[in-house]
């Protein structure tokens, strides 16, 4: 409770801290204002009229269906690497051996290229949902697997000792020294196995599905409709930013205070 | 008596001592320059008021506007400046003589000579005005010298800025004589980039000493540090903004550049968020973090201008920067140091609250002038007399500090 208590509080001026990151994408949309002005509006809309075009798509229907199915997918697919990866993870790193064998076959996971994950699962499961969800797990997994076999690997012993010298009650022991410390990891694991759903999850859709974000950027680019495509894209970088930076990056901080 | 030493007294050892008696008005740098900055602000402001409604007419000055913009960005930065520098540095470099009494006086009779030659231009010709002018910069810079030269360049920007503000300056006569062809106005815009800049630079070192200063007073155990990379990722933004508006003044990417300066002026506000203790409800936090709120609103609203085909008040909306951004900044420093350098601890009352509420209001009506036309001359005259009073109530309050010795009998 506590903990929640105090990212509430440093919320305000975490937010305040942002102001340098939104001049910084000021300037980027300056640029890219340039880029309009020099290559005309077909290869690059200006950002006033994408910012115009999202206005319209957000008022339009069928694109907020295609929002949700993509959110779904996103969530769905990176709610199951977190519970799969993180409790074989932990599982993992509790035994030496385990982890022995577990490394090369995340190494391969983690090797093998989205891209090649999607034929792959278009050829098992066809067109539709489970080949998107399919590929964003596979996508998302290692990279939480390898968090929380991080987290019990590195587990303190002097702190385990110390913990038991001292006859903790098993929930004490929990709570106070295995928890932050295998949150610390496992934390900022989920925060890059979401961002690495949101982007697989727009690819899988563009290649494999009909409906989705992904799919309509596959119309948009069909159409030559670049003002479309880049207020998609807005849409599924604000979406990002928006998770990231406001809802999961000011736990982390929190989480990872105590570490130097 | 002891505590109250504490404060802004490094100059102390080294007070010249072959001048005698030397008056209190003339006893440190700042003295007679707010003794006269402040009843100059009020008189020159009203003058404006009364010439942009339109009751008074200058028939001397073809070119009213660009005059307006000049005297109000040169002719009160070299007071400022002069009132800056010559209190500041004795305490940034300790061993630094501090410039009192007659040779004081001389300075400032050259800064009055360039107001006076300025309000009288077109008998005196341009070239005398410039000549007066240029040479109270010049001097300014000269004074200034060892901060450039510091090995160390703790404040070295200061002195390199005001190097660009001399050439600019000297750009502005040029081309009001027609040697170049620059239009004077662009040359006025570029000017306040560099000013902007220059007060960035300048509030740095005046938030280290105020706000430190004042948790020291209030028992506030923390300490504020001004972060050089907020600072400097604004000056780089305010240059580029200035840069890119000279050459092109109407382009859509100067919108969001100005979007991009106002944001990271807000930037520099995380600096009062500090690690153990809550200031944002001190006095003087909240008028010293006004003036970054000011400039980033007319940097915002000014952006916003040019990517909105529906709004065409740029030069309205300029006024946040200038009556307030820049009002603010010569306020404040008026009082911090009318405060702290008469050897008095930093104090808030119903006057300063004033001063600075009253300023703000006026800025605030001054630049919404465009979406209220049909009462453009009423609110050009009461922003300017909300504007001049602010200085009004420095001269009660203040006035008598500046004309007596310090409060706690050390010389300066």
């Amino acid at each position: 409770m506590k903990f929640v208590f105090k990212i509430l509080k440093d919320f305000p001026s975490y937010l305040w801290s942002g102001w340098g990151a939104i001049a910084s994408i000021f300037l980027f949309f300056a640029c890219w204002d340039l880029g309009y002005q020099i290559y005309g509006e077909l290869v690059l809309p200006s950002p006033l009229e994408t910012l115009s075009t999202l206005w319209v798509m957000s008022h339009n229907d069928s694109v907020i269906e295609d929002a949700k199915i993509t959110l779904y997918r996103a969530f769905f697919g990176f709610g199951l690497s977190v519970l799969f990866g993180s409790i074989l993870g932990l599982i993992a790193g509790l035994f030496a051996t385990a982890s022995i064998m577990s490394r090369p076959i995340v190494t391969i996971l983690v090797g093998m290229p989205p891209i090649a994950w999607i034929v792959l699962a278009m050829i098992w499961f066809g067109m539709g949902d489970f080949t998107v969800i399919f590929t964003v797990v596979v996508a998302s997994f290692p990279i939480v697997f390898v968090g929380a076999l991080q987290g019990t690997r590195t587990l303190e012993g002097d702190l385990k000792e110390m913990g038991k010298s001292f006859k903790l009650p098993l929930h004490v022991k929990f709570l106070d020294i295995y928890f932050p410390h295998i949150f610390s990891y496992i934390f900022p694991a989920w925060v890059a196995a979401l961002g690495m759903a949101w982007k697989i999850v727009v690819m899988a859709e563009l290649l494999s599905t009909s409906d989705g974000i992904g799919a309509a950027l596959a119309v948009a680019r069909s159409h030559l409709d670049t003002p479309t495509a880049l207020a998609l894209v807005v849409i599924m970088i604000s979406s990002m930013m928006f998770i990231e930076y406001i809802i999961l990056e000011p736990i982390k901080r929190e989480v990872e205070l105590w570490r130097n | 008596m002891e505590e109250e030493k504490l404060h802004a007294t490094n100059h102390y050892m080294y007070y010249p001592d072959e001048e005698k008696n030397i008056p209190p008005y003339l006893a440190y740098g700042f003295r007679p320059v707010f003794l006269l900055l402040a009843p100059y602000m009020v008189i020159s402001m009203l003058l404006w008021g009364l010439v942009w409604t339109g009751v008074l007419n200058i028939p001397f000055m073809n070119d009213t506007l660009t005059w307006h913009v000049y005297e109000m960005l040169f002719g009160v930065l070299t007071a400022g400046v002069m009132a800056f520098l010559t209190t500041g540095l004795p305490e940034l470099f300790p061993g630094m003589v501090p410039f009192v009494g007659k040779r004081l006086k001389y300075i400032m009779a050259l800064w009055i000579a360039g107001r006076v030659s300025f309000w009288f231009i077109d008998y005196v010709g341009v070239y005398v005005v410039a000549l007066l002018n240029l040479s109270m910069l010049f001097w300014l810079i000269w004074f200034a010298k060892e901060i450039v030269l510091d090995p160390l360049q703790r404040h070295a920007s200061l002195g390199y800025t005001l190097v660009v503000i001399f050439a600019i300056e000297c750009w502005f006569f040029l081309s009001v004589a027609g040697v170049v062809q620059t239009y004077s106005m662009d040359i006025l815009k570029v000017a306040l980039g560099a000013i902007v800049v220059l007060i960035l630079l300048a509030l740095r070192r005046v938030n280290m000493e105020a706000v430190n200063e004042m948790m020291e007073d209030k028992n506030i155990d923390d300490i504020y540090i001004s972060h050089p990379p907020l600072t400097n990722l604004a000056v780089f933004i305010v240059t580029l903004f200035t840069v890119v508006e000279f050459f092109y003044p109407e382009n859509t990417v100067l919108g969001w550049i100005g979007l991009a300066t106002a944001a990271s002026i807000l930037a520099i506000l995380n600096d009062y968020a500090l690690k153990d203790e809550f200031i944002l409800n001190q006095p003087y936090v909240i008028y010293l973090g006004s003036i970054f709120v000011m400039l980033a609103l007319g940097y915002g609203l000014m952006g916003w201008d040019l990517l909105n085909s529906n709004i065409y008040g740029i030069n309205h909306f300029r006024h946040f920067i200038t009556s307030g951004g820049l009002g603010l900044s010569y306020l404040l420093i008026m009082i911090i140091i009318g405060w702290i350098h008469t050897g008095r601890h930093l104090t808030s009352n119903i006057y300063t609250h004033l001063m600075v509420i009253l300023m703000i209001t006026a800025t605030v009506i001054r630049s919404l002038i465009p979406f209220f036309d049909n009462y453009s001359s009423y609110m050009y005259m009461i922003s300017a007399i909300l504007w001049a009073v602010p200085f009004v109530l420095y001269i009660k309050v203040f006035f008598k500090f500046l004309l007596t010795s310090r409060a706690d009998g050390i010389l300066g």
